[in-house]
């Protein structure tokens, strides 16, 4: 397979969109659980570089170098989920709201 | 012999000082009956000063010789090249020769006597262990200069003398003058001292590579070198570098003996216990830059320009002081002024290559001086002023004083046969002699035989103001008494030092302390005529002092008189002094306030300025720590594009602008 500029251009679009529309909700969005999903589109958008251009490289050896790193940011995205949800849990613990811009402890 | 081999032993009489220094100073203040430890200082400055004598007469026993001892103290060897291809060491020593043993009679005795006459002197005042601890640490460090062997170790000695002297000065320290006048001499003496710092090391310089000389660093500079003492060692040195050392060595020595124009500090000096300014500002202390300057004509030597320039300095100061002393109302002051032009006898003398003579009436004006410092004294402590104006008629109450002080003003006046007049003359004969081949010295022999007059006529202005008449012009005064016996011994054998010093010189032995001053003295026709002439001069200095003050007159200028001008100069000691204050208040000081305006404002400003704009960017930035994870995100953002737009757009632009791709 070769590289098509028409594909490529529409790929990197659909990921620099999906990476604008996690930014967006990052700043945006002030539920954690919200916000935890944005980031999770956020790296998708990563994601889904790695595997496009994984696909089209010259040596099929190298090409799994991307997919690999595919599958490593997947595993990694859930293990911050894992953990942003349980931040969740204690925040309405503690606060009795999910509401990140009311948790301002996190200052000197 | 016993006697020769004691100058093995020399360097016994600086430690012996040192020791009573440490024992008075640190157990003196809880010996309350022993004049907080003034005894211990008596007893062991008399040990010294036997010491002394025996070591200066085993010099007289044996003619022209040098014992030299020294210790290596450090030891660089040379490598061929350089500054020092040969290397230096220092080495501390001591040197005893006929001058450094004519020095020791001096110090030791005039010490002593000194020491012995505080007792009583000082009995009153508050301090007195400190008091005796610092004239012994003096003693010790004059001592020790007169017996350095080497020029580095001389200056070491050279400025704990002069720390002593400032210790001293300012011995009545809760006293505003004293304490203004002891910063003074120290300054004003510091000046002369860097001068001579830098003339050591010219002399460093000259002599590193130069002919026999070669090796003076390798063998630490010291004064003898070879075995032909006395030989001074320019031979082969750079003859401009040597003026130049030379001309340094007699800034040093014009700082140390009051000469012009760094004499302003010695009359001030009078602020301390007049015992201090017997032993220290007329005795001994400032007779070291004379010292210094022999030391230097005989071991080092100098060139015809630094002659000149020694001569020019020390005729010039021989009248200018003699001048201010003529109207002065204070009586140590008035004593003060005659050392300053007696000291620039010597000085002249040693300038125009008389040595010897220099050292001969350093010699016998330690005695007549310290006799008149401390027959004054004796004054103060009796009537409780210095001002000749208030005194008067002391004659009858204070026959031993009126005596001591009639033989010390004789001896200074020059009269014979009392000490001051062998000196003086032989100055003045050897002098004239040199005129022939010296014709640039005529001025300074000049004012050196019009001083002659003057000097009579204002020791024996004070001498009637303050012993003629039947009563003093200040009824309020105490009546003045002789001193206890105590002070009364020291002045009779002053009184009898200041007689028959002079014509120590005529006995063989004693001679060879000063050797080539050609004993007994030669004397032709012409000297006889010149002799007959000071001794006039000096007749006639005193017969008009009788005239205008004798018998308890008081001789007054009219107002009108054209003379009160010069009077006025001459009270404000030629301005000189007001022109060193006035250099030191608006230049030094304003250089002093721009540099504390610098201080403050231009490195603080600049410091602080720092700092304020620091804390304020502090408070700036700790706005952007809120806490809240939304700015964060919105900061991380922004970043992201800020990078973005360098990358894609900024740098791409750049790269263009530049040519590159």
């Amino acid at each position: 397979m070769t590289l098509d500029p028409f594909t490529t251009a529409g790929l990197v679009g659909l990921s620099g969109a999906l990476l604008g529309i996690g930014l967006f909700g990052i700043v945006t969005r002030r539920n954690f659980i919200l916000l935890l999903v944005a980031i999770e589109i956020a790296i998708n958008a990563a994601v889904l570089n790695f595997v496009y251009f994984a696909a089209f490289a010259s040596n099929p050896s190298s090409g799994l170098n991307g997919q690999s790193a595919a599958i490593v940011v997947i595993g990694l995205a859930a293990t911050e989920i894992a953990v942003g949800l349980a931040i969740v849990l204690a925040l309405n613990r503690i606060r009795g709201s999910i509401n990140v811009t009311e948790a301002t402890a996190l200052k000197l | 012999m016993f006697l020769q081999d004691l100058a093995s032993w020399a360097f016994l009489v600086p430690l012996l000082m040192v020791l009573s220094f440490v024992l008075v100073g640190f157990l003196g203040p809880y010996l309350k009956n022993w004049r907080e430890g003034g005894w211990i200082a008596v007893v062991i400055s008399g040990i010294a000063m036997v010491l002394g004598l025996l070591i200066a007469a085993g010099e007289m026993l044996s003619p022209g010789r040098y014992t030299d001892l020294h210790t290596t103290w450090i030891s660089v060897p040379g490598n061929g090249t350089g500054v020092f291809p040969n290397g230096f060491s220092l080495v501390m020593g001591t040197l005893v020769d006929p001058i450094s043993a004519l020095m020791l009679i001096v110090v030791n005795v005039v010490g002593f006597l000194v020491l012995l006459y505080s007792i009583e002197y000082m009995q009153h005042d508050r301090g007195l262990s400190r008091y005796f601890a610092e004239l012994s640490l003096f003693l010790a460090a004059m001592n020790g200069l007169i017996l350095a062997d080497n020029l580095l170790e001389f200056f070491l000695f050279w400025e704990l003398v002069g720390v002593c002297s400032y210790f001293l000065i300012g011995f009545y320290y809760e006293k505003p003058a004293a304490a203004s006048a002891a910063k003074e001499a120290f300054l004003v003496t510091r000046v002369g001292d860097v001068l001579f710092l830098l003339g050591i090391f010219v002399y460093f310089g000259a002599y590193a590579t130069a002919g026999a000389a070669g090796g003076w660093a390798a063998n630490g500079f010291l004064f003898v070198h070879g075995t032909n003492p006395y030989i001074p060692i320019g031979t082969g040195a750079n003859p401009t570098l040597l003026t130049i050392g030379g001309l340094l060595i007699l800034g040093g020595a014009a700082g140390k003996s009051a000469q012009f124009p760094l004499h302003v500090w010695l009359p001030d000096a009078m602020e301390g216990p007049t015992t201090v300014s017997a032993l220290i500002h007329a005795a001994t202390m400032v007779a070291a830059g004379v010292y210094l300057l022999a030391v230097a004509s005989l071991f080092l030597g100098f060139t015809a320009a630094d002659q000149f320039a020694i001569v020019a300095v020390g005729g010039f100061t021989t009248l200018f002081a003699a001048t201010m002393a003529v109207v002065n109302p204070d009586i140590k002051r008035v004593i003060a002024y005659s050392t300053i032009s007696q000291l620039g006898y010597m000085v002249l003398a040693v300038g125009a290559g008389f040595t010897m003579v220099g050292l001969y009436h350093l010699f016998t004006h330690a005695f007549f001086k310290a006799l008149l410092f401390l027959a004054a004294g004796a004054v103060i402590h009796a009537v409780g002023t210095q001002n000749l104006f208030k005194m008067g008629g002391l004659r009858k109450v204070m026959p031993v004083t009126w005596l001591a002080f009639f033989v010390g003003a004789l001896s200074l006046s020059g009269i014979p046969p009392f000490a001051g007049f062998w000196s003086k003359d032989d100055i003045l004969s050897s002098l004239y002699g040199t005129l022939g081949a010296h014709p640039d010295y005529w001025p300074f022999f000049l004012m050196a035989v019009a001083t002659v007059f003057l000097t009579a006529y204002y020791i024996f202005r004070a001498f009637f103001l303050a012993f003629g008449g039947d009563h003093p012009r200040d009824d309020s005064l105490p009546h003045g008494h002789d001193p206890s016996w105590i002070m009364k011994g020291p002045l009779m054998v002053l009184s009898g030092l200041a007689i028959f010093a002079g014509v120590f010189v005529f006995i063989p032995g004693f001679s060879n302390l000063l050797p080539g001053i050609g004993v007994p003295p030669t004397y032709t026709v012409t000297d006889i005529l010149l002799s007959a002439m000071s001794v006039g001069l000096a007749g006639l200095g005193i017969g008009t002092a009788y005239v205008l003050w004798g018998n308890g007159r008081v001789f007054t200028l009219p107002d009108d008189s054209p003379l009160q001008s010069i009077r006025t100069v001459l009270l404000r000691r030629y301005y000189i002094k007001d022109a060193y204050d006035a250099f030191g208040q608006r230049v030094i000081y304003g250089i002093a306030r721009i540099a504390d305006f610098t201080d403050r404002f231009v490195i603080d400003g600049a410091i602080h300025g720092a700092e304020r704009s620091f804390a304020g960017l502090n408070r700036r930035m700790r706005g952007i720590q809120s806490g809240v994870v939304l700015d964060y995100t919105a900061y991380v953002v922004a970043g992201l594009v800020v990078v973005l737009v360098v990358l894609l757009v900024i740098a791409p632009w750049l790269l263009s602008m530049w040519g590159g791709t």
